[in-house]
């Protein structure tokens, strides 16, 4: 039977959608094939990689941290070895769980350490706390018996401060009126001598050793 | 010609004088009032001072310590007047001078008060920007010989002079405008028994 030119274009078409389609076919189950299945050579390869990060990891042989330890667990396991090599899923298994075990070694040793750093700042400000405010000791000043017990005072208050020098600020008003300014010891005599207290305490600042270097107080 | 210079710079330094006062700012009530205390308070503070350097049960080094901080109430040449019932002329003295005559009084117990502290001439503030007033008081005084008797009183009045100025100071790279109050003299007014 003779076919029709027009007739055999159509027949042509025809064979070049399906060569295309079957050739998508082809390529598409190539490539998800080569995806999945590794070649002798790379799982090999993989094997042995494994096994010596794995031996490193449960040997205590390796620099990485235990996050890293994990994160490469972690990538060990993507790999499917349980049918080949049933050995490394084992040895994953023991290695996540010494991972594990030190996470939480790290983590209770951490814990410790911050508890121990909060007990030192506790005692150490606890030490450096004064025994007696200082508006107690001015109070103890003013009220003082005598000249001996008033010194006695003074000398504790005194230790409150940087220096017997600290400057001290004596604030009339919000309008930035200020009294002459005047030193630790000598506001301290001040209230012994006058026998009053008629201010309180505004502001303090403090040196590193959380001694008084300024002292601004205000009329009350 | 010599004459028209003089008049014309005396016109030209009172009138630059007379801006100079008139644009600094007034003080509003609130802060003239704490001047106005802070002053008072210097004498009040003046009083437990010369009440101290008097007493005889004051420690001699105590005693000196406060004649320190009462000299620094004063200005520096500032005087103070002593009068006696026997006496009709008043003697002026320096202010340490006073102080340290004060603490070396030939009584085995002395007695000072002061009382009715007050203005008698309010803080007026000066073209310098300075305040001045003029502070009254009343003193008894009591000495006391070694058997407890009274041998010699008297009240005297007095009047001091205050000086206010506004100063600067930096604290701590703060600039800090403090008032320094600084007694003047201490006239004698009045003494009686």
């Amino acid at each position: 039977m003779k076919l029709k030119p027009s007739d055999m274009l159509k027949q042509l078409k025809s064979i070049v959608v399906f060569a295309t389609i079957a050739l998508v076919t082809i390529c598409g189950v190539t490539s998800c094939g080569s995806s999945n299945k590794l070649s002798k050579k790379e799982y090999k390869a993989r094997v042995e990689q494994a096994t010596k990060d794995l031996n490193a990891i449960l040997n205590n042989e390796t620099a990485w941290t235990l996050e890293e330890q994990q994160a490469r667990v972690n990538e060990i396991k993507k790999t499917d070895f349980s049918k080949k090599n049933p050995e490394i899923v084992e040895m994953i298994e023991r290695a996540e769980a010494k991972i594990a075990r030190e996470m939480a070694e790290r983590d209770r040793l951490a814990e410790e350490r911050r508890l121990a750093e909060e007990q030192r700042i506790r005692e150490l400000e606890e030490q450096n706390k004064p025994k007696t405010s200082l508006t107690e000791y001015f109070d103890m000043i003013a009220n003082a018996k005598d000249v001996v017990s008033a010194n006695s005072a003074i000398k504790e208050a005194l230790k409150l401060f940087a220096s017997p020098d600290a400057v001290v600020l004596i604030r009339l008003n919000n309008y930035g009126d200020y009294d002459r300014p005047t030193t630790a010891v000598n506001y301290l005599n001040y209230i012994k001598d006058q026998k009053k207290v008629n201010v309180s305490v505004d502001n303090v600042k403090y040196n590193e050793k959380n001694k008084i270097t300024e002292l601004e107080l205000i009329k009350k | 010609m010599k004459k028209l210079l003089f008049a014309i710079a005396f016109a030209f330094f009172a009138l630059t004088g007379y801006q100079a006062f008139a644009q600094e700012p007034e003080l509003s009530p609130e802060r003239k009032q704490a001047i106005d205390s802070l002053a008072l308070e210097k004498v009040r503070d003046l009083s437990k001072y010369v009440k101290l350097i008097g007493s005889k049960n004051t420690p001699w080094s105590e005693a000196n310590r406060v004649i320190d901080r009462a000299e620094e109430l004063f200005a520096p040449d500032a005087e103070i007047g002593v009068s006696s019932l026997s006496k009709t002329k008043v003697e002026y003295y320096k202010v340490r001078q006073y102080l340290e005559r004060l603490m070396r009084l030939n009584y085995d117990r002395v007695e000072i008060d002061w009382y009715k502290i007050q203005y008698v001439s309010d803080l007026q503030r000066q073209p310098d920007g300075t305040y001045v007033g003029v502070i009254t008081i009343f003193q008894t005084f009591k000495g006391y010989d070694a058997e407890g008797r009274l041998v010699y009183q008297d009240t005297t009045k007095k009047d001091i002079t205050v000086y206010v100025k506004r100063k600067e100071t930096q604290i701590g790279g703060r600039l800090i405008g403090f008032w320094d109050v600084l007694l003047g003299d201490m006239r004698v007014k009045e003494t009686a028994h």
